[in-house]
């Protein structure tokens, strides 16, 4: 029997070698765990392309407002910022502001005047900051109605008729596109 | 962080890994992640344009009587299509508004009249705003894109 260099050992039958192969390689071996990144990665990109189609440059222009339920269209155009007056049966807004509500409108008034004063003077407001911010541009009188689906055209009309005499003659019905029917949208 | 590209290297002695670093790229996506997450619009509104001819201030410069005017007048019986002298009435049927026909004789109005773009939807009071937007847009559809929403009382008919 040949004799040979004392090599480390823990005991008598279990060499030291056999226990740092088991234990990680004292230094020797590499520790980096290989993590697999591609699941991660894919998941990545398909979210930030799912983002990327549904991206809308102008931003949220309008909410959508609780006991609102737009009706539908095929035929729209893109929204545009303006004053937004929203109305339900019971309540007609002005930019998230109260300026009326459904009973009022609903009532014949003794007058026949159909002005929603406060509406009225909130608009007249809008377009003299708006001439005020915007002193090179003209005043395109655009508002942007968000009306209730059930609402009748009572209410709308005096709505309507408040914004006309504060100088917003183009009205904008706030709808929920659905797929285009093949005509051509509202002329700009 | 990275991944490494085995390009094999088994058989001969020096192992072909390459590693490619990932940080810089998974980095990007995060901020575009976040970026467009906050950014998100959710809701996808549009809106139908509509003039107010015939309320508050003067409409056309024309005298009516000279041009052929076009009136979708909405009741609680129907519709009423108006071109020029002629009127088309177009009944419910049962409950709801008929929309094929009145798509029907808007498209043969507009063959009557191409060069016309402007339609006048005039309501009753009780008319529900969903029965006139489908009204619009089918007048839209049929390629009217000025479309007036007046009061029936101020259509003149």
């Amino acid at each position: 029997m040949a004799i040979e260099a004392p090599k480390p050992h823990l005991y008598h039958s279990i060499s030291l070698e056999a226990a740092k192969s088991k234990l990680g390689g004292g230094g020797r071996k590499k520790l980096d765990a290989p993590l697999n990144l591609v699941a991660y990665i894919d998941m990545m990109t398909v979210l930030v392309i799912f983002l990327l189609m549904t991206f809308s440059a102008s931003g949220e222009i309008l909410f959508v407002q609780k006991n609102i339920t737009l009706p539908d269209a095929h035929n729209w155009s893109e929204l545009e910022r303006a004053p937004v007056i929203g109305v339900t049966k019971d309540v007609v807004t002005m930019d998230g502001r109260q300026v009326a509500t459904g009973e009022e409108l609903m009532k014949d008034s003794a007058t026949g005047d159909m002005k929603i004063t406060e509406l009225h003077d909130e608009l007249v407001t809008a377009k003299n900051n708006y001439k005020l911010l915007h002193p090179q541009e003209d005043f395109k009188g655009v508002c942007v109605i968000q009306a209730d689906k059930n609402v009748e055209f009572k209410m709308l009309r005096k709505v309507m008729f408040s914004a006309a005499t504060a100088g917003y003659q183009n009205v904008n019905f706030a709808v929920r596109p659905k797929a285009r029917g093949g005509a051509t949208p509202a002329a700009e | 962080m990275s991944v490494s590209v085995d390009t094999g290297g088994k058989g001969g002695k020096k192992p072909l890994n390459a590693e490619l670093n990932l940080v810089p790229y998974i980095d990007l996506l995060t901020c575009m992640v976040a970026f467009l997450l906050i950014t998100a619009v959710w809701t996808q509104l549009a809106r139908l344009q509509a003039q107010q001819k015939g309320q508050g201030q003067a409409g056309e410069e024309t005298p009516p009587e000279l041009q052929v005017k076009i009136v979708v007048l909405v009741n609680q019986e129907g519709f009423n299509l108006v071109v020029g002298q002629d009127q088309i009435p177009i009944p419910k049927k049962g409950t709801d508004y008929d929309f094929e026909k009145l798509t029907a004789e808007l498209k043969k109005a507009k063959e009557a009249h191409p060069d016309k773009n402007d339609v006048q939807v005039a309501s009753e009071d009780t008319i529900k705003f969903d029965t006139l937007v489908r009204a619009m847009d089918t007048a839209l559809e049929q390629r009217f894109p000025d479309i007036s929403l007046i009061d029936s009382g101020a259509a003149g008919i």
